[in-house]
């Protein structure tokens, strides 16, 4: 019983010649394997690097925009003081050619 | 002798160069304004604008046509391609160097300007000059000068400007009436 058992035991263990072509097969699955994983990162890191440069312009775009208005509101601001000041200076020349030179009095003629 | 020659004429190209870079600078009507380098900080209050064409055109785009101070803004901008200005108050008298206010009105004096109005008050030692650049019967540049004890400024329009646009900014920003309308 022991002696059928280790018999059994034998052949069943025995080294089996792998079938022909087994080698090249299982070398095929690993770098099947290796470049399907490879795929799958490139892929994942096309995807995150398309959505960085997407999430980039947006950043860029809407801080070039901010800053777009910032000097926009700044270059009315100096318009309309760069305006005042030249009324400013008109008015003290108006008012000053005005002082010498005064309107003639209506001397009720008519003429 | 030759080098000596060579350098004199080099010399007289390079004057005529310059005189015709300072005359290209009044025909455009933009005066060259000094840097008062240093002046802000002796100033009690300053103001420095400089509006190049591209700058007035962001302004324009910021201006806001429903506001009547606004839209007279824009109308009076049309056509004009620069506007500086240089403005500084003290609190002495005589802070600022006179000799660069003095510079800039020397630049008035080149073909073209024409002295709209000459004040020159003795109470307020308050002197102001009015220039317009007129071409072709057309004002293509505005400068005043105004100066006092404590305080000078100088502006400088650029381009070709509508006197009856300005009239048209009476009331907007301190602008008198000018009498621009024909008598008749």
């Amino acid at each position: 019983m022991s002696k059928d058992f280790e018999q059994q035991l034998h052949e069943a263990l025995r080294p089996v010649d792998p079938e022909e072509g087994f080698e090249q097969r299982v070398l095929a699955r690993i770098v099947q394997e290796r470049s399907s994983t490879l795929r799958k990162v490139t892929r994942w890191a096309s995807v995150a690097l398309a959505a960085s440069v997407v999430f980039a312009a947006v950043l860029g775009t809407h801080e070039w925009q901010l800053r777009r208005e910032q000097e926009g509101l700044e270059a009315r601001k100096q318009l309309l003081e760069a305006l005042r000041l030249t009324g400013e200076k008109l008015d003290v020349a108006y008012q000053a050619v005005n002082r010498e030179a005064p309107e003639p009095a209506d001397d009720g003629s008519g003429a | 002798m030759i080098m000596k020659a060579l350098f004199r004429h080099s010399m007289l190209v390079l004057v005529g160069t310059l005189s015709f870079c300072t005359n290209t600078f009044a025909a455009d009507g933009q005066l060259k304004i000094p840097e008062f380098a240093g002046l802000a900080d002796k100033a009690a209050e300053s103001v420095i604008i400089t509006l190049d064409p591209s700058l007035l055109r962001l302004a324009a785009r910021f201006l806001d046509p429903s506001d009547p101070e606004d839209a007279a803004a824009r109308a009076a901008i049309a056509g004009i391609k620069g506007i500086y200005v240089r403005s500084y108050k003290f609190d002495q008298d005589f802070a600022y160097p006179k000799a660069d206010v003095d510079m800039v009105r020397k630049q008035l004096g080149a073909p073209g300007w024409q002295q709209l109005v000459q004040v020159r008050t003795r109470a307020e030692q308050q002197n102001v000059d009015i220039y317009l650049l007129v071409e072709q019967e057309r004002a293509n540049g505005l400068a005043i000068i105004a100066s006092k004890p404590r305080e000078f400024t100088i502006v400088n329009i650029v381009g070709s400007i509508d006197m009856k646009k300005l009239h048209e900014l009476e009331g907007q920003f301190g602008i008198p009436k000018l009498d621009l309308e024909d008598k008749k």
